[in-house]
């Protein structure tokens, strides 16, 4: 059997590829799906951890609820990058450059 | 069905959006591009107001999840306000904007309205989660609204700019916010609020902590996680910049008050430091940096941003005294800081832009509106007889009380810092000759007026007669249940 904290390291280590791929790439789907990577690393902490209590189910339950935020805020993120491409014909964020000193 | 009942304040708010909705469909298409449902909104959100004096309902409900009580309601009469005065304020704005779709506008309003109504309520971190999701949500679509706009060629894309960038840094918070309330749960088993300020005090705590702190930090622009409030608020639409500029940061607030000067108590010495940290670093720089701004909306967003950081001053002693003040200061922020932004907002439906220059001879083109931003400017500085004045004193005695004495030493200097910038717009005014001057000239319309008078008879009323709402402050604080200061205790 795996034991929890080997879950756990992989979870930190999937938030923390997903947090270096939203400060280092410029391109703003890659920055919506490193934002996805971040919200699975934590599903899987949650669910990890709900081995510690396998009667309470919080973990589980929780993570049902992530899944769900994380959907809804795809959506509208993908609706905001699809005006902004609209706009500017480009994905990258560096030609949100305008709104600036 | 007692559930219900304790939850009436966000299913009042979703019924109004349920109405806005009927009402949106039931206009004939002919006469909805003159439809004005933002006075819908605005009375509605005011009756709720209202309501909330009459009704007397107290409790838990969804199985402990939500608590209704002084605290919860001190601040969702704050949102109702803040609500009501950005429906105002936006009436005009919206339908010359976007003619017969407003409906779209008011109605993502409401639902993050309904989403930020239980936020302080929420005792349990899902609904935590949940209801500040519901709340920011909306607030990304209603930031990229109007983003086409024909007549304003050089500022096509602004919105839309100013929506991806609130989008990605409030996502990326969200995640923050989620993996370090994941390992807070992880080590207690439990998602109650009350009982994970109990969680063993271990390093991987503090790491979910600090998580926890970053990601709500952005939420509220505390430095340095505020590089997105100047620039959103330069993209947006100015109405619902007041509106950005002041509630979800008291819900942020809300969250944080709950989490950390409750819940942490026991732990007090992990998030006292931090906290401090933040509240300097965030007046130093959102002072400094809005000094050297030209334009009047990346100002106001920097001066929010050292703002909250007074807020973070009182929030950093842990004590119940403190807190009073943080809702306080909150109070006094919404109607200093939306009037500032709607009058903003009206000199430049004038045609007069929104850089700093295009006040010039506001005292001139229209005698009462440069008054008002005399008022909200001299709130936001601090001087007395505006509510400002109280707000930023009893923010400072409570951390002297506390013993934080190097941030009050930090928070007077900077206050003089912040003078100067406020007394620049107050100088373009009141002091430099009119660069543009029509005589039909137009400052936006009677619902706009109503918004800004609102907040001058806020501001200066709670300046001259600040107990009550002290009063309503302490009595909210004490409600959390944050044990009071030492010497307190030994008082009694």
């Amino acid at each position: 059997m795996i034991p929890i904290p080997a879950f756990l390291v992989l979870a930190g280590i999937l938030f923390g590829i997903g947090a270096v791929g939203f400060l280092v790439r410029r391109n703003v789907l890659v920055a919506l799906m490193s934002i996805e990577l971040m919200l699975n690393a934590v599903n899987l902490t949650f669910v990890a951890f709900n081995r510690a209590y396998p009667r309470a189910h919080v973990g589980h339950t929780t993570a049902f609820f992530v899944i769900a935020i994380a959907a809804a805020e795809a959506a509208v993120g993908l609706a905001i990058v699809l005006a902004f491409f609209r706009l500017r014909k480009t994905v990258r964020s560096d030609a949100a450059d305008i709104l600036k000193n | 069905m007692n559930d219900l009942v304790t939850l009436w304040v966000p299913l009042a708010v979703l019924g109004l959006g349920v109405l806005l909705l009927l009402v949106d469909v039931l206009t004939p298409p002919k006469k909805a591009a003159q439809a004005d449902v933002g006075w819908l909104v605005a009375v509605g959100l005011l009756v709720i107001f209202g309501a909330t004096f009459l009704v007397d309902v107290q409790g838990v409900a969804a199985y402990g999840a939500y608590r209704t009580g002084p605290w919860a309601l001190f601040f969702q009469r704050l949102f109702l306000v803040a609500g009501a005065l950005a429906a105002f304020g936006g009436v005009e704005d919206v339908q010359k904007r976007t003619p017969g779709r407003q409906g779209e506008y008011w109605l993502m309003m409401l639902f993050s309205l309904s989403g930020m109504v239980l936020v302080p309520g929420a005792q349990n971190l899902l609904l935590v989660v949940v209801a500040f999701e519901l709340m920011s949500i909306p607030l990304y679509v209603l930031a990229a609204h109007g983003k086409t706009d024909p007549d304003e060629a050089s500022a096509k894309g602004n919105a839309a700019e100013a929506a991806v960038k609130l989008y990605f840094v409030g996502a990326l918070s969200t995640a923050f916010t989620l993996f370090g309330l994941g390992l807070l749960t992880g080590l207690t088993g439990t998602t109650e609020l009350a009982r994970i300020g109990a969680a063993p005090l271990q390093p991987l705590a503090a790491l979910g902590l600090l998580f926890v702190l970053g990601g709500l930090g952005y939420k509220i622009g505390m430095v340095p996680f505020h590089m997105w409030v100047p620039d959103t608020y330069q993209g947006a639409r100015a109405p619902f910049v007041a509106f950005l500029s002041v509630a979800p940061k008291a819900a942020g607030l809300a969250v944080i008050a709950g989490i950390f000067a409750f819940g942490m108590q026991t732990q007090k010495s992990l998030w006292v430091g931090p906290l401090g940290m933040a509240a300097f670093l965030s007046m130093a720089i959102g002072n400094l940096l809005a000094v050297t701004q030209s334009d009047t909306r990346r100002l106001l967003g920097y001066s929010g941003v050292a703002q909250m950081g007074y807020v973070l001053i009182a929030l950093a002693t842990g004590e119940e005294f403190g807190l009073a003040m943080v809702l306080f200061f909150l109070v006094a922020y919404l109607f200093t800081n939306l009037g500032a932004f709607l009058v903003v907002h009206a000199n430049a439906e004038a045609g007069a832009g929104f850089e700093v220059d295009g006040l010039a001879g506001l005292s001139r083109r229209a005698p009462k509106l440069a008054l008002a931003l005399a008022c909200f400017l001299l709130s936001l500085a601090g001087i007395p007889f505006v509510v400002g004045f109280w707000a930023k004193l009893y923010v400072l005695l409570a951390a002297y009380r506390a013993g934080l004495v190097s941030l009050v030493v930090a928070g007077v200097v900077l206050a003089v810092i912040g003078l100067f910038y406020y007394l620049r717009l107050l100088r373009a005014a009141y002091m430099t000759e009119p660069t543009v001057s029509r005589p039909d000239e137009r400052f936006g319309g009677p619902a706009l007026g109503l918004a800004i008078a609102l907040c001058v008879v806020a501001v200066v009323g709670l300046g001259l007669f600040p107990k009550p709402l002290l009063d309503a402050a302490t009595r909210a604080s004490h409600d959390l249940g944050v044990p009071a200061a030492a010497p307190h205790v030994g008082a009694r």
